[in-house]
């Protein structure tokens, strides 16, 4: 075998690396589905738990209460037939005597029925059986809802733990807009959502507040039948938690609502064509359901009382005071929020405006009342220390027939008598009050403003605030009444719900059909009367009332900064933003902080800024002269936002932090450069993200509703200013809305909403139509007041006003813009009262808001 | 909601129907199939050829591809002929809806079953219409072809996006995301639904559902 040896070889490497019969073949790596948290189905719903295990405080927590809730309930409903069946009170109050062989003690045990007694007497009574047997259903239906909940939540408590990385222990602790911040990360990685490479906040808020837009939607374009006009008791709100429930029926989720599913109206209702058709067949539905609840009456009514007596009963006995106390409406709720407002946005919000509400409806108590409850108190005061004296004296007392009971009763009489006497040192100053107040609730009616000391204004601002005994009692009738509203109100306004569903549905890539009022733009639904003259191309119908494109849409872009809206609204946006920053830092740039508040009573920015800016450099400046300056600047200047100065306060941390985090060149020693920058460190923060990461999104959220108050009494201040302009426009629609506010036009679109323009009317308009530019702002009130009391020492309020309304209307009209007037430049009516106030210097005290008021306007009682 | 969904619009004679709709719905499916995984030891794996092959339509002007799978297509094609046997039985100018959806399955805890997500879903509305003669029909069978061969690009456009697609499984996954039931085939798991007359209203058992859920849910 001859063996040749040439040049030519096999070549053998390329043929040694994969196996024989697949050389050719692409190799891949599967990346496999790391997580299932990808394509999510219902996102609607997965965000909407992300959302509740947050505001629940995590998984644990969430199970407890639950489970808490769970036994209590069982507890409640076996206590109550336990007593009132299995119990033997004539043993217990000593009518009967029990014999006994050792001793002569009655023991409880004594008083408790035998157990077959006690179950005939149960048995044999078909109320009790009713009720336990809508116990027992209800509280079945809640275990299974527990049970549910519980297999839901696990997953979102593995989604926050494996995907957003945040474990159970360190949400509550953890801001919503932080959670929010970490699922618009993960999108990138995970694909959430399908539609879209990458989720926005203004997404996750459209999902979770799809439904509650369109509520707040139509209750802003008074849609929903809830104010009523009763006979006797004027106009009135009735919006329960039935009626609600029964709403949202109809409209989103019930069998032949609107809604074909979660995201998606049904396509016929988009169509025009047979639009009458459908109000029609709406129609017939809103009837049989309204039968269905005037049929179910009885049932819901004892549900109701469950869920009343569950809610509420914890609540009574932690404060017996808290039923006399107030509470913020459901109608309340629905007109105050903004469109895209989460629920525990909305709650804070609310919050902070409580207390300056409750003082404001305080001040209004009936003189009448308290004369009585004066002397109602003193007598029964006198028998109560009588009978304490003598107790004190020898216990025996006690012993003597219904002693410890008068006593207890005497107790309650006088406390109820106390709630009646207005406090000592309260002030009358409901403008002021009321300037607060929106300052937190960001709507109001225009006919509030310079009207708050009227009886009207305060009845109405009542249904926006409400007594919670109130609250209850109507919860407590409304199975009696939501079928009547159903039946004889909604169903006539079934074509308008039509129109509106069709006209006012826009469907979002990604996101689905959502209310097109909650996409904030300017262009769509914009109001010329709320500074977006101009800009706006809605029709009246299409225009939200009192703001609320334009409030909402600054609300929204203030608690979301990373959000990154259409070019048109951030122009808008900034374009606000400058005009505020404008004023704020116009003003302490050029006058002296303490001077500043008295020589610019019209500039409120100005006054409210002076407060944090001023703060803010006193926190970083060691030189002790200033923190004096600065003291009286915010005493001063913020005395009209006075309960915002408790967060103003919290400004002071957020001042420190940027004082840290800027580079330097904050120790400026004059009072004129320190409150420049302070204001500017403020005004930067604000929007832009540079500064995300250096604060705690805590501390962000805190400083986010201080600047949308200021943005809110902005607007209000220039809508006032404008509109003075534009009265014409509104008696005439005041007119309008008068004349067909009880017939309902057939043909919605056609003609402009009638209802739309004046959510809340009042009968007096027409009388006070020069009053909004009396007084222009609580600055201003406070200035009347102030004359007031050095003029003619007059306590009644609108006379002592009127003098003026000529001299501050002169100094609008001269000075046209009035908050972008010149600075410095004391104009007209304001004159004296530059000079007039440093007289009374009042270094202001921080705590209590009617110590800050002048206190000479004692409200005599 | 969290699925893309494309609908097509085709108005046909009613002895296209079948032709037009296997053509519809075999150019998508194209592009929704793969060759079958093999899969190695180390977590990787290789894919199989797809074969493809020209379909020439009797009744229209029009020629598409499909995957030469005997067995896709006869799936395909019984869906398609009993929607045209259901579309004739309503008469003689009928609208209906035929719709493709690709969906992965998710395993889920026990009390639940196992859900079947969609993440895309084509509807194809149809419209026959009755013609009079014979030249009408001509001018039908060159009209229909043309605007098939739009529809096809308009698909081919739609898949060409850069969007959302499931991730690539592992060998114990496949089952959640591929049909592998096929010999020589892999589609994207899909599904085929039909609708005459597009009824009003959701059904009572979707209805029932979520009446349930919501009751359920907080």
């Amino acid at each position: 075998m001859a063996h040749f040896d040439t040049e030519y070889q096999r070549l053998e490497a390329s043929y040694s690396d994969s196996p024989p019969g697949e050389e050719n073949l692409l190799m891949h790596v599967p990346e496999g589905a790391k997580s299932h948290w990808h394509h999510i189905e219902n996102l609607d719903l997965f965000f909407q738990r992300v959302y509740n295990l947050h505001q629940k405080n995590g998984f644990t927590c969430m199970l407890l209460g639950e489970i808490f809730e769970l036994v209590q309930l069982l507890f409640v409903i076996g206590f109550t037939v336990f007593l009132a069946n299995c119990v033997d009170y004539d043993i217990l109050f000593a009518n009967k005597f029990v014999n006994h062989t050792d001793s002569s003690k009655v023991t409880l045990p004594d008083a408790f029925l035998p157990v077959d007694v006690c179950s005939a007497r149960i048995r044999d009574n078909a109320f009790v059986i009713f009720v336990l047997t809508i116990s027992g259903v209800f509280w079945l239906h809640r275990l299974l809802k527990f049970l549910y909940n519980v297999c839901c939540y696990w997953e979102i408590r593995s989604f926050y733990i494996n995907a957003l990385k945040m474990t159970m222990s360190e949400l509550p602790y953890a801001t919503w807009q932080e959670v929010q911040a970490r699922i618009v990360e993960i999108q990138k990685e995970h694909q959430i959502c399908i539609h879209k490479k990458e989720l926005t906040e203004l997404d996750i808020y459209h999902r979770i507040l799809r439904f509650k837009n369109y509520m707040v939607a139509m209750v802003n374009k008074s849609l929903l039948p809830v104010r009523f006009r009763l006979p006797g008791l004027g106009e009135s709100v009735f919006y329960t938690r039935g009626l609600k429930y029964n709403f949202e029926l109809i409209f989103f989720w019930g069998p032949g609502s609107l809604f074909e599913n979660e995201w998606s109206l049904k396509p016929e209702y988009k169509r025009g064509g047979n639009r009458l058709e459908l109000a029609d067949r709406l129609a017939s539905r809103i009837l049989w359901i309204g039968i269905a609840n005037l049929l179910l009456c009885p049932v819901i009514l004892v549900w109701q009382i469950l869920y009343a007596f569950f809610s509420y009963t914890e609540v009574i006995k932690r404060e017996p005071g808290s039923l006399g106390a107030r509470c913020w409406s459901l109608y309340g709720r629905c007109y105050l929020r903004h469109f895209n407002e989460l629920d525990h946005e909305l709650m804070s919000r609310l919050s902070k405006g409580y207390k300056a509400a409750s003082k404001y409806m305080n001040c209004f108590l009936s003189p009448l009342l308290t004369v009585v409850a004066k002397n109602v108190a003193f007598f029964a005061g006198s028998l109560l220390a009588v009978l304490i004296a003598l107790t004190i004296y020898d216990e025996d007392v006690l012993a003597v027939e219904h002693v410890l009971s008068s006593i207890t009763l005497l107790g309650v009489c006088i406390t109820v008598c106390r709630s009646f006497i207005p406090d000592k040192h309260m002030v009358f100053c409901p403008e002021q009050l009321l300037r607060v107040i929106l300052a937190h609730i960001h709507y109001m009616p225009d006919h509030w403003q310079g009207n708050a000391h009227r009886y009207e204004t305060r009845d109405q601002f009542s249904q926006l605030f409400q007594y919670k005994a109130v609250f209850i009692l109507e919860e407590l009738i409304s199975p009696v009444v939501t079928p009547i509203i159903l039946i004889f109100c909604l169903r006539r306004k079934s074509l308008e719900i039509i129109d509106f569903f069709r006209n006012f549905t826009v469907e979002v890539i990604g996101v689905g059909d959502t209310c097109s009022f909650a996409q904030m733009d300017i262009r769509q639904h914009g109001h010329p009367a709320w500074m977006s003259e101009g800009k706006t191309e809605a029709s009246i119908y299409q225009q939200a009332e009192d703001g609320k494109t334009e409030l909402s849409l600054m609300h929204f872009a203030i608690t979301n900064p990373q959000w990154q809206p259409s070019q048109e609204t951030t122009h808008f946006i900034s374009q606000l933003k400058e005009k505020v920053h404008r004023e704020a830092t116009g003003g302490p740039s050029d006058t002296h902080p303490l001077s500043l508040s008295e020589s610019e009573p019209r500039s409120l920015i100005a006054n409210v800024l002076v407060g944090p800016s001023t703060l803010n450099s006193v926190h970083f400046s060691a030189d002790g002269s200033l923190t004096n300056h600065a003291a009286a600047g915010l005493g001063n200047g913020a005395s009209a936002l006075r309960s915002l100065s408790p967060i103003s306060s919290s400004l002071q941390l957020r001042g420190s932090l940027s004082a840290a985090h800027r580079p330097s060149g904050h120790t400026s020693t004059t009072s004129k450069a320190m409150a420049g920058s302070g204001t500017d460190a403020w005004t930067v923060s604000s929007g832009s993200s540079a500064w995300e990461g250096q604060f705690t999104s805590l501390v962000l959220s805190e400083y986010a509703s201080t600047e949308m108050s200021i943005h809110a009494l902005y607007m209000h201040e220039f809508h006032k200013q404008q509109s003075r302009g534009e009265l014409s426009r509104h008696t005439w629609h005041r007119q309008e809305s008068d004349e067909s506010s009880d017939s309902i036009p057939d043909e919605v679109r056609s003609e402009p909403n009638p209802h739309s323009r004046h959510l809340l009317r009042s009968h007096t308009f027409p009388t006070t139509v020069p009053s909004p530019c009396a007084i222009p702002t609580s600055a201003s009130a406070i200035v009347s007041t102030a004359r007031g009391q050095e003029g003619a020492a007059s306590s009644h309020k609108s006379s002592s006003q009127r003098p003026f309304s000529g001299s501050t209307a002169d100094s609008f009209s001269a000075g046209g813009r009035v908050l972008r007037s010149a600075r410095g430049v004391p104009m007209g009516g304001w004159a004296e009262e530059g000079q007039a106030a440093p007289r009374h210097p009042d270094p202001l005290p921080e705590e209590g808001l009617e110590d800050d008021m002048p206190p000479h306007m004692h409200k005599v009682t | 909601m969290n699925c893309r969904s494309e609908v097509l619009e085709v108005t046909v004679e009613a002895r296209q129907v079948e032709e037009a709709m296997l053509a519809l719905l075999h150019t998508i499916l194209l592009h929704r199939s793969s060759g079958k995984f093999h899969y190695k030891k180390e977590g990787t794996y290789s894919i199989g050829t797809v074969g493809t092959l020209d379909i020439d339509c009797d009744f229209i002007d029009f020629t598409f591809v499909r995957v030469s799978s005997e067995e896709l297509d006869r799936v395909i094609s019984k869906a398609v002929s009993e929607f045209k046997d259901a579309l004739s039985n309503t008469g003689s100018d009928g609208m209906g809806q035929i719709s493709l959806e690709f969906y992965q399955k998710k395993k889920s805890r026990w009390p639940f079953s196992d859900e079947c997500i969609p993440w895309e879903v084509w509807s194809i509305k149809v419209n026959v219409v009755n013609l009079a003669n014979e030249q009408e029909r001509q001018i039908c069978r060159e009209k229909v072809g043309e605007k098939l061969g739009e529809k096809v690009i308009n698909v081919v456009e739609v898949i060409n996006r850069h969007e959302y697609l499931p991730k690539m499984p592992t060998q114990s996954e496949v089952d959640n995301v591929f049909d592998t039931s096929l010999k020589d085939v892999q589609p994207y798991l899909y599904k085929i639904t039909y609708q005459i007359t597009d009824c009003l209203g959701t059904s009572v058992s979707t209805t029932v559902r979520r009446l349930l859920k919501d009751t359920l849910s907080l």
